[in-house]
This record gives C-alpha cells, sequence and structure tokens, in this order.
C-alpha cells in the first residue's frame, strides 16, 4: 500500500513532469517502485526518452528496465505497436530470457489471443512452477475472459502454496462477491482481517458481506464490525454509519418476538447516535439531499 | 611498565597499509567469485507452502480477537488437527535436518561451496600474515589491556616485558577481519555488506528448519484463548460518535 507522504511525493513530481519540468527518470523510477498504474503518462515521458538516443544512453543498463516499464504501460494504455517495438528490443539483446518471455505473453494476453497466451503461460510455468506474477496472470486472463469459476479455480490453487498473499484473498474476496458466494468471501475477509486487523477496509467490507448473508447472529456481528469501522476511522466512514443504522433496524426487525435480553445491548446508544452524526454529516456536504436522509432514518426507525 | 616504544613509520607504510588492502581485495575477489558461482536457489515448493503456512498461522495467532470465535476455531482445527492439519508434523517425520542435507547432493554441494569460499582465503591470508608479518611490534593500542591478552596478540614477540598495547600485526589482521564490513558496504552497495563474522555465523545455521517452527506455531495456537475484541469496539465507536456529535 502506498503511503502518505510517498502519495504526495508521487502527486509533485507529476504535476512537475507535466508542466514541462524536469524529474521524468525519477519519476519513472517512484512509479515502478510503488507500482502504481499511471500508464498513459508514464507511456508518453517514457517513449520521449528513449526515442532520444542521447537521454537513451544516458541511463546505461537501466534502459532495459525502461523499456520493460513503458511495454507494459503501452499494452495498458492498447498501443500495442509501441510495444511488440519494445519487446522486440529487449528480445534482440536478452534473447530466451524469462523475463522477455512474460512480456511476450502479456503482449498476446493484450492481442487478445487468449489460447497463445495461455500456452505460453503453461510453458513459462512448466521451468517455473513458483513463479508468483505468472500465476496471478492466468487469473487475470481468466477473469478478462469472463470467466470467473475458471478464476476461482485458479486462485484456490495459487493460495494453497501462497497462502500469505493478502493481495490474493482480497481479489478472492472481490470474486465471490461478485458470484454472490457470500459466504466464501466471508471467509476472505476474515483472512485479510487477521493479516491487517487495523485496516478499516475490510472490517467494512466483511461486515457489508455479513450483513447482506443475513440472520440474527451475522446481523449482530456486522453491527460490531460496522462499529470497528467507526472506530477505526474516527466516525467518519458513512458508509458505516448507514450501516449501523440498518442493521439497527434490521436486528429489530428479526427479534420482534424474542426476549429483549437476548439482544446484545452492549452498546444502546449506538443507532441514534450514529444517525445523528450522518445527519450532520449531510448537512455539512449534501445540504440537498438532507431531506431524503431524514425520511429514510424516520422509516427504518419505525419499522 | 608505561615506556614508550617509538615505531618506525615505515611500520605504517609497509605494514598495516597493505595488510589493509590486500584483505580489502580479498573481499571484493570473493564476492565477485561468490556471485559467480552461486547456483540459483531453486526453492522447493514444499519449503515455499511451509513458509507461507508459517506466515499465516502466525497472523492468525495476532489477529484472532478480531474474527468471530467460530471461525477462529475453524481454522484453528484446519491447522491442528490430528490427521491432516497444516502445522501438524508426525513423530516420525519430524525431519532430521542433518540427514536432509547429506542425502540432498545439491544443498551439501552449497554448504561446501560457501565453507570453501570462506575458509580458503581466511587460511591464505593468515598464513601470508605469518610469513611476511611477523616477529616485529606493528601498532600500538589506545587503551590498556590486561595480560591475558598477551599470547593472542603479541605473538610474534618474545619479550614478555613489552606492554600488552603494543601488538603484533596478526591482531590487525583480526582487526581488519572483523571491521572491514562498513567499507565493504560503501564499495560493493548495502546489501553485500558481509563481512568475514557474519559469515562464520551463516555457516553455524543450517538451512531453514521448518518442522520446529510448525510445532511451534501449533502449539502457539493451541495454547491461545479465543477473546472476541469487537464487543469492546462498539462501546468505543459510541463514544467516538459521541464526541463528533457533540
Amino acid at each position: 500500500m502506498v503511503t502518505k507522504t510517498e502519495e504526495t511525493q508521487l502527486n509533485e513530481l507529476e504535476n512537475q513532469v507535466e508542466n514541462g519540468g524536469g524529474g521524468v527518470w525519477e519519476y519513472l523510477c517512484l512509479v515502478r517502485k510503488l507500482k502504481v498504474r499511471r500508464s498513459e503518462i508514464v507511456l508518453k515521458h517514457g517513449l520521449s526518452i528513449l526515442n532520444d538516443p542521447g537521454k537513451r544512453s544516458a541511463l546505461g543498463p537501466d534502459e532495459w528496465t525502461l523499456y520493460e516499464q513503458v511495454a507494459i504501460a503501452a499494452m495498458d494504455c492498447q498501443s500495442l505497436a509501441v510495444a511488440q517495438n519494445c519487446i522486440k528490443v529487449l528480445q534482440k539483446k536478452f534473447p530466451e530470457s524469462k523475463r522477455v518471455g512474460k512480456q511476450e505473453a502479456l503482449l498476446l494476453e493484450a492481442k487478445g489471443m487468449w489460447e497463445e497466451a495461455e500456452k505460453a503461460y503453461t510453458s513459462l510455468l512448466e521451468d517455473n512452477p513458483l513463479d508468483q506474477v505468472i500465476h496471478k496472470r492466468k487469473v487475470a486472463m481468466a477473469k478478462s475472459q469472463g470467466k470467473p469459476s475458471l478464476a476461482i479455480e485458479h486462485l484456490n490453487k495459487y493460495l494453497e502454496v501462497f497462502m500469505a498473499d493478502h493481495d490474493a484473498w482480497r481479489e478472492l474476496a472481490e470474486i465471490y462477491v461478485s458470484l454472490q458466494m457470500y459466504k466464501q468471501a466471508a471467509f476472505c475477509y476474515e483472512e485479510l482481517i487477521l493479516t491487517q486487523p487495523t485496516l478499516p477496509l475490510y472490517h467494512l467490507a466483511y461486515a457489508d458481506v455479513l450483513y447482506t448473508i443475513g440472520g440474527l447472529e451475522n446481523l449482530v456481528a456486522a453491527r460490531k464490525y460496522y462499529a470497528a469501522t467507526i472506530d477505526l476511522t474516527g466516525g467518519k466512514s458513512t458508509r458505516a454509519l448507514l450501516g449501523i443504522c440498518l442493521c439497527g433496524s434490521a436486528i429489530a426487525q428479526l427479534s420482534k418476538g424474542r426476549n429483549k435480553e437476548d439482544k446484545d445491548m452492549a452498546a444502546p446508544e449506538l443507532q441514534s447516535l450514529a444517525a445523528t452524526a450522518l445527519e450532520k454529516e449531510y448537512k455539512q456536504k449534501a445540504p440537498a439531499k438532507l431531506n431524503l436522509l431524514t425520511s429514510a432514518l424516520r422509516s427504518l426507525k419505525i419499522s | 611498565m608505561a615506556e614508550d616504544l617509538v615505531l618506525d613509520t615505515a611500520i605504517r607504510d609497509w605494514v598495516l597499509i597493505p595488510l589493509s588492502v590486500v584483505m580489502v581485495l580479498i573481499g571484493i575477489l570473493r564476492y565477485f567469485v561468490s556471485k559467480l558461482m552461486r547456483s540459483s536457489p531453486t526453492p522447493d515448493a514444499k519449503m515455499v507452502k511451509e513458509g507461507q503456512v508459517i506466515i499465516r498461522a502466525r497472523s492468525l495467532k495476532f489477529g484472532a480477537n478480531f474474527i468471530p470465535p467460530r471461525s477462529f476455531r475453524t481454522r484453528r482445527s484446519y491447522f491442528s488437527n490430528e490427521e491432516n492439519g497444516l502445522l501438524h508434523v508426525p513423530k516420525g517425520e519430524g525431519s532430521n535436518p542433518q540427514a536432509q542435507m547429506f542425502s540432498d547432493p545439491n544443498m551439501a554441494m552449497d554448504m561446501m561451496k560457501k565453507n570453501l569460499s570462506m575458509i580458503i582465503p581466511q587460511t591464505l591470508t593468515f598464513a601470508f600474515v605469518n610469513f611476511f608479518f611477523s616477529g616485529f611490534v606493528a601498532a600500538k593500542i589506545p587503551f590498556p589491556l590486561t595480560q591475558r591478552f598477551r599470547s593472542m596478540l603479541q605473538n610474534g614477540i618474545d619479550l614478555s616485558t613489552v606492554d600488552v598495547s603494543y601488538v603484533s600485526s596478526r591482531s590487525w589482521y583480526f582487526l581488519n577481519l572483523f571491521g572491514l564490513r562498513g567499507l565493504f558496504s560503501l564499495i560493493l552497495g548495502d546489501e553485500n555488506a558481509i563481512d568475514d563474522t557474519q559469515r562464520m555465523m551463516q555457516m553455524g545455521g543450517f538451512g531453514f528448519d521448518a518442522s520446529k517452527s510448525l510445532s511451534a506455531e501449533k502449539d502457539g495456537l493451541d495454547i491461545l484463548q479465543h477473546e472476541w475484541a469487537l464487543p469492546r469496539f462498539e462501546q468505543r465507536a459510541e463514544s467516538v460518535l459521541r464526541k463528533l456529535v457533540k
């Protein structure tokens, strides 16, 4: 994850580069280090360096890394000819290289030639069965071909070996949610919460999934996780505030016939406080919609 | 006895500096040779998986209080189940790292290469120092030492009355041996700054003994009591909101 200082640094450099100042090479290095996706800018400025033989030779051995970076950026912007040229140059310099092989397979993928790309990746995997990037590319291919079940299968196999890769867990969770397999998605989000318990994003997503699954126990748990998100974000997460109100009303509905003492009322005022906080926020940020909000909240409380 | 011996500056020019230069050059040479000779380690799939399992089990231990009790119990049994739990190492199989070391020819070769690349230059340099630079006082250590160090530091000097602070060139060799790490980090780039002491420590630690860490993690998980932290969060959220709303 990119930290705040790195983000500001990146934005500064980006402004500088876009407005004609120098510092293109530092910008490109930073983008590469942080693995952010700024393909248009990288393509434009990277190409300007590569096409200028003076600047290119000034880079020395980093020239090839730049070719690789520009090739990927070109594929992202669908300038396949540019990508092809860069890869040709790399191939001439490093024949038989696995890294260049990956780039070629990526180009096949970008062109939409799925079977060839699949074959290329499989052969690369034979040489190096523990290459994480190739596994992830296969998953991405399955996803972009619109075969989420195949993607899930690949991801599960990947995670059997590399079970500490939390990006992979996140991807799996999102695919499950898109397929409405909420129980599995909940499992994935639990894994994510385990690895990074202070990140409110995962608590929020987990709470959403729990709320969607439904059932009294899950609703109570969802409420707790919304509360955790509020705590971790200092009350600024509108979604969590709304989540608490919705949970509260859903729980009230479900437990109408039951004993009031069964309910876990550790924080009885939470719902009303959340409603007040919501109203305050809407007053500040979207006063036009305040009426909608108050009427919605009123209907929730009534039911 | 605090007589002050006056040491010839020629000693500094022809002993101390050349010796340091030679050791630095040998270090650099060793670095390049090891880079050439190093076979790219093909990580075993099983070892990678074990490493990742350990990481996951560890994060389970740390984050256990953030997930509902049922999920925690499911995960814990997944890990420490007697038959097919991930962390469970059956008694017989608890791999003897030594045996594995010698049965796996690749690893044995690697180990030998590493050892050789360290022992040979050390032996050679030591013999070199002894041959060329023995029999005279090389330097004076600025702080006083006890008599016990005499045998180590004053090897070629056969006078027992000389102050222990005056040392022979063998001690300069040892000093360089332990101290050139900073110089190597400047010359070779920060990651390659291992000098001989660290390499000696690396010699001792044989391969990654996964089975012990696995059983350690399993024990850690077994004794863990799950205390769901989320109810506390509800109250904290309440207070946060109360402050916000005021």
